[in-house]
């Protein structure tokens, strides 16, 4: 009976122990997957190379414990991670970290919840710019530093608030979380970052012919009005650059808007070709810039009468300043300048002028107008920043977020560029003549602008990491396509000078880990438990006899004698 | 240090198993065979178990205490009785005393529950980084879950392996087996219906499991006194 059953069994059984082999398989492959304690979106520091020189943070994978600004002096931190708020930031000691090249196993700056777009809502306004400035100050620190560690920016929230009060808890005890003693532990487990392979930049160009009398064979003139919209942060995922230059963008939208509806019917057409550019490349010395100028045929380039730039007018209260290279003293110069403060009068702006000469030697280029000049074209730049910027300064990094830009000044700015335009375009100039009156079906438009403000306030825009089809390139081309008549966009290679590296954004683990000692520890009383326990048994149920008896060795055996 | 830990779980959730095996006679009379059938017999009441609350059992959103469905739940876990039974009476087991007998049968069936419910979240969790004190309070359940199965499959084997009992035990005896038989359902009622937490639940069921086993142990020995 119990041996038939075995034969027809038998095949059964192997099928069995195979799926049981495939299963095992598959489960000793699944190592990770508990869930850690926190788990959350971190953005690395941007990591480049800048004419052979390395910047930024060069490694990307992060394997150590956790430590807070409280560790006890003369700790190890070589295999620690430093957790530090934005709030409790002192710059002087991270720039002395950095500077003289302590060993660090790496840094986590946490940004408060304003720098974000989803939840920066109404904060207490004193300490919004309190941070700003420190985070400034931070980003360029770091940017401009090579740093052999990974260095992480994270938002605030309230899983990792907990994990720090831990930890700073355990870091005023004295007791440090290494390997032996518990505590956290940070994993991001990314592959090492590679070269970003022949970043692209594309240039965008609009154009809005003007109208040309009849039996007229000359070039109408044109005017160019140029913003670039990209940006370079210390952390590309979160470089939306709302003030710089996103303010600019959305200007240069809501004045090709205004202007196509003035074009779209021939009785308001201007005598002047209108030409768009929505430049990329530009906290590199304006490359993209230049690379679109030098695609112009000669005659365009010399058709243009002046070009007007756009960069970073979002924040202002009452006072805008005019860049030019061009001495003031010069004609069109002045005559530009007049037309701008005519207006501006009216609105209740001042507007002012500063004059920054050219070194022809010198490749950095400050402001977008210059590369205009360099090429002979009269050009001036708007902004509200009085100084000329350093490279890779006021780019739009991280502290350039949504809560610091302001859509009436936009609004306002937008105005002042159109009704300064049409005035020279259509001959009003000195006529006190409103031709995109507030509450007219010419009036600039809020809601566009607040619309497209917050699109790009959520859209980074570092070029390296825009592909050539990205979908918000697209955009801008379709907008400006619905503008204009005819829309261009040119791809060039950003050239050679700068070198980015990819790995941008990653997933923190936050583990709370055990020591050694706690498991050498549980191994010992389980030990003794299942100890006492044997005893135990024995004990009961064969007597306390047998249990000597497995320790005592077995007596010889005596021969027994009949 | 997590296969540290692993391992450490795993001493504290099957090593009992064996030490009990090897501590108590049941190695001298060689009863490994009756343990492996009695742990099949475990996988198929499981599997019958499965299908049965799967078919009446509803699925509630919240973890509250449900008394409808905790007593649903109480009566396909007398399934386990029956499993329990045909694994006593129905299976033929070598010549081992009856005092033997429930006791590999009640280890098998424990070891096997503890394999069926504790090894996969084991394998998975406590190899990971993350630390939690809950393979350890595990591992203690399972431990308690060895000494409820051994006493549960003594007094089965009061009820249906011995002829003779005094009278007036019967009823004792009929008792203490449905405390046993119906535990899960009694210690789920401070788990969801009073929210203790998971050592409070562990520490309820090692007391209970020592009581029950405490008076099984009386009740056999009282039924192992020759009967005048």
């Amino acid at each position: 009976m119990a041996l038939s059953k075995n034969p027809g069994g038998h095949r059964g059984m192997q099928e069995s122990m195979y799926s049981v082999i495939a299963l095992v398989f598959i489960l000793v492959a699944c190592v990770e997957l508990c869930d850690a304690a926190a788990a959350i979106d971190v953005y690395r520091l941007i990591q480049y190379d800048m004419s052979g020189s390395a910047y930024g943070s060069r490694f990307a994978a992060l394997n150590h414990h956790a430590a807070s600004l409280h560790f006890p002096p003369g700790a190890d931190l070589s295999r620690a991670v430093l957790i530090i708020p934005l709030r409790e930031l002192n710059i002087t000691f991270v720039r002395e970290y950095i500077n003289q090249k302590k060993p660090l196993g790496g840094l986590l700056f946490l940004l408060p919840d304003i720098f974000s777009f989803e939840n920066g809502g109404n904060k207490q306004v004193h300490e919004k710019e309190q941070l700003k400035n420190l985070l400034a100050e931070l980003e360029q620190l770091l940017i401009h530093a090579n740093i052999p560690y990974p260095v992480y920016f994270a938002f605030e929230n309230d899983e990792i608030d907990t994990v720090l009060a831990d930890i700073k808890k355990n870091d005023a005890i004295g007791q440090p979380a290494t390997a032996t003693t518990g505590g956290y532990k940070l994993v991001i487990p990314t592959p090492e970052p590679k070269k970003v392979a022949s970043p692209t930049i594309t240039n965008i160009q609009g154009w809005l012919s003007g109208l040309k009398a009849d039996g007229d064979t000359n070039q109408l003139p044109t005017i160019a009005i140029v913003a670039s919209y990209d940006t370079f942060g210390a952390a590309p995922p979160l470089s939306v650059g709302s003030d710089s230059n996103g303010s600019g963008v959305v200007a240069l939208l809501e004045i090709a808007r205004l202007f196509s509806l003035l074009y779209s019917n021939p009785k308001t057409r201007g005598r002047y070709n209108l030409l768009f550019g929505l430049t990329s490349g530009g906290p590199y010395n304006y490359n993209g810039t230049q690379k679109w100028l030098r695609s112009f045929d000669q005659r365009l380039r010399e058709s243009i009468d002046y070009a007007i730039c756009l960069n970073s007018i979002g924040s202002w209260d009452n006072e805008l300043w005019i860049h030019v290279s061009k001495p003031p003293e010069n004609a069109y110069i002045k005559q530009i300048f007049e037309g701008f403060s005519n207006v501006a009068e009216e609105m209740d702006i001042k507007v002012g002028l500063k004059h920054k000469k050219i070194n022809i030697s010198n490749p950095r280029v400050a402001w977008e107008h210059e590369q205009f000049s360099r090429l002979r074209v009269t050009a001036a730049t708007l902004s509200e920043i009085s100084t000329a910027p350093e490279l890779l300064q006021g780019t739009g990094g991280l502290y350039d977020s949504r809560q610091f830009v302001n859509e009436t000044a936009i609004t306002r700015g937008v105005k002042l560029v159109a009704e300064s335009l049409a005035r020279h375009i259509y001959g009003h100039q000195g006529k006190n003549v409103q031709i995109f009156a507030d509450g007219g079906s010419l009036a600039v438009n809020p809601a566009y602008i607040q619309s497209w403000l917050d699109l790009l306030s959520q859209t980074p825009r570092v070029a390296p990491f825009l592909s050539k089809n990205d979908p918000f390139v697209m955009a801008l081309k379709k907008e400006l396509a619905d503008h204009t008549d005819e829309v261009n966009m040119q791809h060039e290679v950003l050239e050679g000078v700068f070198t980015f590296y990819d790995s941008t954004s990653a997933r923190l683990n936050i583990y709370q880990v055990a020591s050694v000692t706690f498991d050498l520890l549980l191994l010992l009383v389980l030990g003794s438990y299942l100890i006492v326990l044997f005893s135990f048994l024995v004990i009961t149920t064969r007597g306390l006899d047998d249990l000597i008896s497995l320790f005592r060795r077995p007596p010889s055996r005596k021969v027994k004698t009949a | 240090m997590t296969m540290f830990h692993f391992f450490n779980c795993a001493i504290l959730t099957f090593g009992p198993h064996a030490v009990y095996y090897s501590a108590t006679p049941l190695s001298e009379c060689d009863t490994l065979g009756t343990s492996v059938k009695a742990a099949l017999v475990y996988l198929g009441t499981a599997l019958v178990k499965l299908v049965c609350l799967a078919t009446f059992l509803q699925v509630s959103e919240n973890d509250g205490f449900d008394p409808y469905q905790e007593l649903l739940k109480a009566l396909i876990g007398f399934i386990d009785v029956a499993g329990l039974y045909f694994a006593l009476t129905q299976l033929t087991h070598r010549n081992i005393s009856q005092n033997h007998k429930f006791q590999a049968v009640g280890l098998g069936w424990a070891f096997a529950d503890s394999v069926l419910h504790r090894l996969a979240p084991l394998w998975v969790g406590a190899r990971g980084l993350e630390f939690t004190w809950d393979y350890i309070l595990q591992g203690l359940e399972a431990n308690a879950n060895l000494v409820l199965s051994i006493s549960l499959a003594a007094l089965g084997s009061l009820i249906w392996l011995r002829k003779n009992k005094p009278k007036t035990l019967i009823p004792i005896i009929y008792a203490c087996a449905g405390i046993v038989a119906t535990m899960p359902s009694i210690t789920s009622y401070p788990r969801r219906g009073l929210g203790w937490h998971f050592p409070k639940v562990v520490g309820f069921e090692l007391f209970t499991s020592l009581v029950m086993a405490f008076i099984s142990w009386q009740l056999f020995s009282a039924c192992q006194r020759p009967y005048v």
